[in-house]
């Protein structure tokens, strides 16, 4: 039995590390073979959609790309989706009628539909706020505005499917346009935004069972694209001789986005983690020996000095070599080592700048320093900060984190929603990264206070700067490891096995 | 008076709607039949130039050219060594014409007409021949031979011959060293560099069979090409992207020509028109970004060769010889449509 019991334990070990080494830990997209013949639910306004409309161009491109497309009006019964592999929703289809009567099929959803965004919960309900309609009746000069938009994210499968770059691209062919922009929850992805504003998506995306703004959560793929009625045909694309030009090839690139996106959503979502902190313990053990840990603390410090040794004593019990310096030792420490973790006892001020191009792995157990790695902008109390720390903080001690990536390793199989993190509140560090960064964890009732993410190698980070290796940060301040539930240590040692990984 | 006051209102709406939204709404065809001419044989007009300084409009007939003034009264005629093939205006006095068998590039002047030079040609039989004013660029195309020749427009030198492949239709020059041919067997636009004479790729023309009109915005860096499943697709050059799909008339075989200011210098911003089949299409150009269909002429039969003459706010047009007539049949052989402003557009 028990040998049943560890074969079973080696087989999660080995599937989580899978996952793990795939980039961003996500699942690759799916050729297009393996999607022919799927079914795809078109849904539109029907006889009552607006004129003009491109929804028969888009069912056209649907079965071109080997799709069977039905379609179904804006009035259909939910149960239009059975057998279907996708729901497709355009925005000819009356929001109101729409409802919320997709947000719970199991299925993906492809949307342009920037009206039925809050039913699906995909953005928060106030219109302007948390999503818009530019068009160019009621807003001319934005319309011509719509017709750019920047690569938020360079790291993701639909991203890297495009050759996304953090630079301006063509959306819509040269007319004043209609699009859609949203704001998604912490949960979501953004890949594409208008004004170069992460709060005003043109393309974003939900992981099955990540959270969605709403606090609901994503029973399949959810994909939100910024179109208008008729503009699928102005979608941007470059042929012929022009498209040898490497500069044009990523400036034109409206319908590879979208090709791209529907595919992602199509695709097979990587499996959802299942709650075992044996399989992460034997995942980490798997992968610990002979790895080298540079563990950066405030030696000799006062509080968090049991802490800092407790975590050090553990990763040693992982299989870890671990080297302990102090905060003002040289960066050239971490010569020959397989990941950096800076400890909450560092000194911002002391560390001076140290790590943050350092090309290997690193966990930051310190929020504060959010700035100087990189993670966010420069900005405290908006782009980082912290709950509870007398004096420092405005905000009460925190003992629970709200879990809104679930579906990533790093959020250690634990459900979507609120999390035990440590026994006693006590102080939580917060940041809030740029798309490129998994979000797993926020504090709760502060989507944008994040107090566990990871950016992935080659991830566009704050100030433009490149992540030469996956960077993560985790909230614990100085003596939180001790007081830490199995949740909170769970999650811990996932974000270690993550980070490791690249 | 409530009811037109709404009509109106409702009308501005619209309007305003589609200056907002660049859908524009399709109107009737701009020019009407001001004039015909009737000409003698059997021989089909295969090519029409409007001469420089627009006051004359030259037409291929048979082994001829032709020229005409603005009424269409015939004036001086040259004839060439064999079946003129195409025609095309150059600079100054000049004027090109290309001959089938034998292969010749012919040169000639317009005051009065007459041939300068005569070149022979080596890359099969020449089918059309286009001028580049701005690039000072001379193209000979043949069909049969696959082939297009750069020629310099001053003495007909050879400068360059690139081969092809499938079936090459009208050609249209950008003006800065690339020449554009509608392949009607590829169902693509080839691209070539006029300065190394090379193939640079070819532009895919969705859901378009058998492009055979081609015409060129220069300015606006727009191709416009007649497919000949019914379908004008406007191009934007610089990114081989399709932007406009209209619908066109259906014919093997069509005819496309662009200008600005079309019917003179009030009414239209552009306009292109496409013939082939026993009608004309026109598209009407409303901004770079926004085109719609201009209306559709019929005619009695099919058309050969089209030109336009901006200048003179004239189309001119040619149509095929009556099937199956007789050289002295009266009214058999070609005719020659002189097209101005229509009445609703002569009094904007």
């Amino acid at each position: 039995m028990n040998r049943l019991v560890n074969g079973l334990r080696a087989a999660c070990a080995f599937v989580l590390l899978a996952a793990l080494a795939a980039p961003g830990a996500r699942a690759a997209l799916a050729p297009w073979s393996a999607l022919a013949g799927k079914t795809v639910l078109l849904v539109t306004g029907g006889a009552e959609s607006p004129e003009p409309n491109d929804d028969a161009r888009v069912a056209r491109h649907l079965r071109k790309l080997g799709f069977t497309v039905r379609t179904a009006d804006a009035a259909a019964p939910a149960s239009a989706a059975a057998g279907a592999s996708l729901i497709v929703l355009s925005s000819t289809a009356n929001a109101h009628e729409l409802g919320d009567k997709y947000a719970d099929v199991p299925v993906p959803v492809f949307t342009w539909n920037t009206y039925d965004y809050p039913n699906l919960g995909l953005t928060g309900p106030v219109l302007h706020r948390d999503y818009e309609v530019i068009d160019p009746v009621q807003h001319y000069a934005d319309s011509f505005a719509v017709l750019y938009a920047y690569g938020a994210n360079i790291t993701s499968e639909i991203s890297r499917a495009v050759g996304l770059k953090p630079q301006l691209f063509g959306t819509l062919y040269l007319e004043p346009e209609t699009a859609g922009w949203g704001r998604p929850g912490p949960g979501g992805t953004v890949i594409a935004d208008f004004f170069g504003s992460r709060s005003h998506a043109a393309v974003f995306t939900y992981e099955r069972d990540a959270t969605l703004a709403d606090g609901r959560v994503a029973p399949a793929r959810r994909v939100a694209f910024y179109l208008g009625n008729d503009d699928f045909h102005l979608l941007t694309a470059v042929h012929g001789p022009a498209a040898k030009d490497p500069n044009l090839r990523s400036w034109a690139i409206g319908r590879k986005l979208f090709d791209a996106a529907l595919r992602w959503a199509v695709s097979p979502p990587p499996p959802i983690p299942t709650y075992d902190p044996a399989a992460i313990d034997a995942g980490i053990r798997s992968v610990a020996h002979g790895k080298r840990v540079l563990f950066v603390e405030r030696v000799h410090g006062g509080e968090g000095h049991r802490s800092d040794a407790n975590m050090v004593a553990h990763l040693r019990s992982l299989g870890f070599t671990v080297v302990v310096a102090d905060q003002t030792a040289p960066q050239s420490v971490a010569r020959g080592m397989s990941l950096v973790m800076i400890s909450g006892t560092c000194s911002k001020w002391k560390l001076a700048n140290k790590y943050d191009e350092v090309r290997l792995p690193l966990i930051s157990l310190e929020g504060l320093l959010s700035d100087s790695l990189h993670f966010t902008g420069r900005d405290r109390y908006r782009d980082y900060g912290e709950h509870g720390e007398l004096l420092e903080s405005d905000d009460p001690p925190e003992d629970y984190l709200d879990i809104v990536g679930a579906w990533s390793p790093m959020a250690a199989g634990l459900k979507p929603g609120l999390v035990r993190f440590t026994y006693h509140p006590g102080v939580l560090k917060w940041a809030w990264p740029l798309p490129d960064a998994t979000v797993i964890a926020t504090l709760p009732g502060e989507p944008h206070e994040d107090a566990i993410f990871g950016y992935p190698k080659g991830a566009r980070m704050a100030g433009g700067f490149i992540a030469p290796a996956r960077r993560a940060l985790l909230p614990t301040d100085n003596p939180s490891y001790d007081d830490m539930t199995p949740q909170g240590r769970a999650l811990f040692d996932a974000v270690v096995l993550w980070t490791i990984g690249g | 008076m409530r009811i037109r006051s709404r009509i109106a209102r409702a009308g501005a709406v619209l309007a305003a709607l589609a200056a907002a939204t660049g859908v524009a709404l399709a109107g009737p065809f701009p020019y009407r039949v001001q004039h015909r001419i009737a000409l003698t044989g059997t021989a089909p007009v295969r090519a029409l130039a409007a001469g420089p300084g627009a006051q004359h409009v030259y037409a291929a007939v048979g082994d001829e050219v032709r020229s005409f003034d603005l009424t269409g009264q015939a004036g001086s005629r040259v004839k060439l060594p064999g079946v003129v093939t195409g025609l095309a205006a150059g600079a100054g006095d000049t004027l090109y014409a290309v001959v089938g068998a034998p292969a010749r590039l012919v040169i000639l002047s317009v005051r009065p007409l007459h041939v300068v030079v005569s070149v022979s040609l080596h890359a099969g039989a020449p089918s059309a021949v286009v001028f580049d004013p701005v690039a000072d660029e001379l193209f000979a195309e043949s069909q049969a031979g696959h082939s297009v020749t750069r020629l310099d427009p001053g003495t007909g030198r050879r400068l360059g011959v690139v081969r092809l492949q499938g079936e090459l239709m009208q050609m249209a020059s950008n003006g800065r060293g690339t020449l554009y041919l509608a392949n009607a067997e590829r169902n693509a636009l080839d691209v070539i560099d006029a300065d190394r004479m090379a193939f640079s790729g070819d532009i895919p023309l969705a859901r378009c069979r058998a492009p055979s009109g081609l015409a060129m915005d220069t300015l606006g860096r727009r191709l416009f090409v007649g497919c000949g499943n019914g379908r004008e697709l406007i191009v934007d050059a610089d990114l081989g992207y399709t932007f406009v799909t209209l619908p066109i008339q259906r014919a093997a075989s069509l005819q496309a020509a662009f200008a600005f200011h079309p019917l003179g210098h009030a009414g239209w911003k552009g306009g292109t028109f496409v013939a082939g089949g026993s009608e004309v299409d026109a598209i009407r150009m409303y901004a770079f970004v926004r085109y719609a269909g201009g209306g559709r002429l019929a005619l009695t039969r099919p058309a050969t060769a089209l030109a336009s003459n901006p200048a003179a706010g004239e189309l001119w047009l040619a149509e095929a010889p009556r099937a199956a007539a007789g050289a002295d049949d009266e009214g058999a052989g070609p005719q020659l449509l002189v097209l101005g402003p229509s009445c609703a557009e002569a009094s904007r």
